[in-house]
């Protein structure tokens, strides 16, 4: 994660030898003085036991080597509508150390009932770069780099030492796309979808098939007869982010193929093996 | 035989003559035949569990047994 001459400059700044928290401005004046970037500083920092005050209530929950590997992991996220959004806003704020966000999209009037990105004051505008905007309210040790174009688009980089990829796409040609592209990379995939009360979400691990088995030459969804409510994207995106950080942080323990299936009108909980 | 039924999403409409989900079978009676039976389009059905195991349109249901027919979902934005 930093080099040796890294290492050299940063030790200073954190030589006590009790436990403590660093806040987001010291952590901040260290990385504007060393030179080196608020991701690696708030590594380190961890490292030595100060713990950014940021993540505290993190840990409880991660614990320091879990807030660590989030530090260090790339993931990718495709959509960044209705559930990317509500993902790239939990990713950001957990402390995920790098994210690529890509959609084609600009916002419009109808994002406005679910999507966490849009507001009144950015319709019209590249989803993919009010991404980044929002970010950078809210982490700015995450490095986030925003793509407005196709996956198809997409340079060759993106994908390099990518750990995790999320499925919040809208159609299934481009689900399909994005399920082979990461069983050639030997990447997971945390897939997600919605239609009206209903929402599925499922762990992809690489050459399992679950998508191509899941959708079977179909082609449409019940989404535009059932709606995209607010409530639905976010517990989709939620439980999305709550798998995605068990397989970064190494706590998901399954490596079968599942989908876990909710119905919010019937409070009714599903998990499927594949 | 009567088997239990959880059908979710859109597919809960299909139940409305079986509130409480129990369904009137002739024996060896298959997935198939439940679709049938509640006039369930089957083109639609992405996956179907009995007893908490994934099977298809074609398993053969014994008295008691709990089926969730699931259709599949697409949205993202």
């Amino acid at each position: 994660m930093i080099s040796v001459e890294e290492e050299r400059l940063l030790k200073p700044y954190f030589a006590k030898s009790e436990t403590s928290e660093i806040t987001m401005r010291q952590a901040e004046e260290v990385s504007v003085e060393t030179g080196i970037c608020l991701r690696k500083v708030e590594w380190f920092a961890i490292r030595k036991g100060f713990v950014p005050r940021r993540y505290r209530h993190n840990l409880g929950t991660f614990s320091c080597a879990g807030q660590l590997k989030l530090l260090e992991s790339k993931v990718v996220l495709a959509g960044l509508g209705g559930l990317g959004g509500h993902l790239l806003e939990q990713l950001g704020r957990a402390g995920v150390g790098e994210i690529v966000g890509v959609d084609a999209d600009v916002f419009d009037e109808t994002n406005l009932n679910r999507q966490l990105l849009s507001n009144e004051g950015n319709l019209g505008k590249e989803k993919a770069y009010q991404a980044k905007e929002r970010l950078e309210k809210i982490n700015k040790a995450v490095k986030f780099t925003g793509f407005s174009c196709c996956l198809d688009e997409l340079p060759d980089e993106v994908w390099q030492n990518a750990v995790l990829v999320f499925d919040c796409l809208d159609n299934i040609a481009d689900r399909l796309k994005l399920a082979h592209k990461c069983s050639e990379m030997k990447c997971p995939l945390v897939h997600g979808a919605i239609a009206g009360w209903y929402g599925e979400v499922g762990v992809v691990w690489p050459e399992s098939e679950m998508l191509e088995k899941h959708y079977q030459g179909q082609r449409e969804g019940l989404e535009k007869e059932l709606g995209t409510p607010p409530f639905t994207a976010a517990v989709a995106a939620s439980l999305m982010a709550a798998k995605g950080v068990q397989i970064l942080t190494g706590k998901y323990r399954s490596t079968q193929p599942t989908i876990h299936f909710f119905d919010l009108l019937e409070d009714d909980w599903e998990n499927i093996q594949l | 035989m009567v088997v239990n039924v959880k059908l979710m999403s859109m597919f809960a409409r299909y139940l409305k003559n079986h509130p409480d989900g129990k369904v009137d079978m002739e024996e060896d009676s298959t997935v198939r035949g439940l679709a049938e039976i509640l006039g369930l389009p089957v083109k639609l059905v992405r996956i179907i569990t009995v007893n908490g195991k994934q099977e298809d349109l074609n398993k053969v249901l014994s008295n008691g047994d709990l089926v969730y027919i699931f259709p599949p979902a697409i949205g993202g934005g």
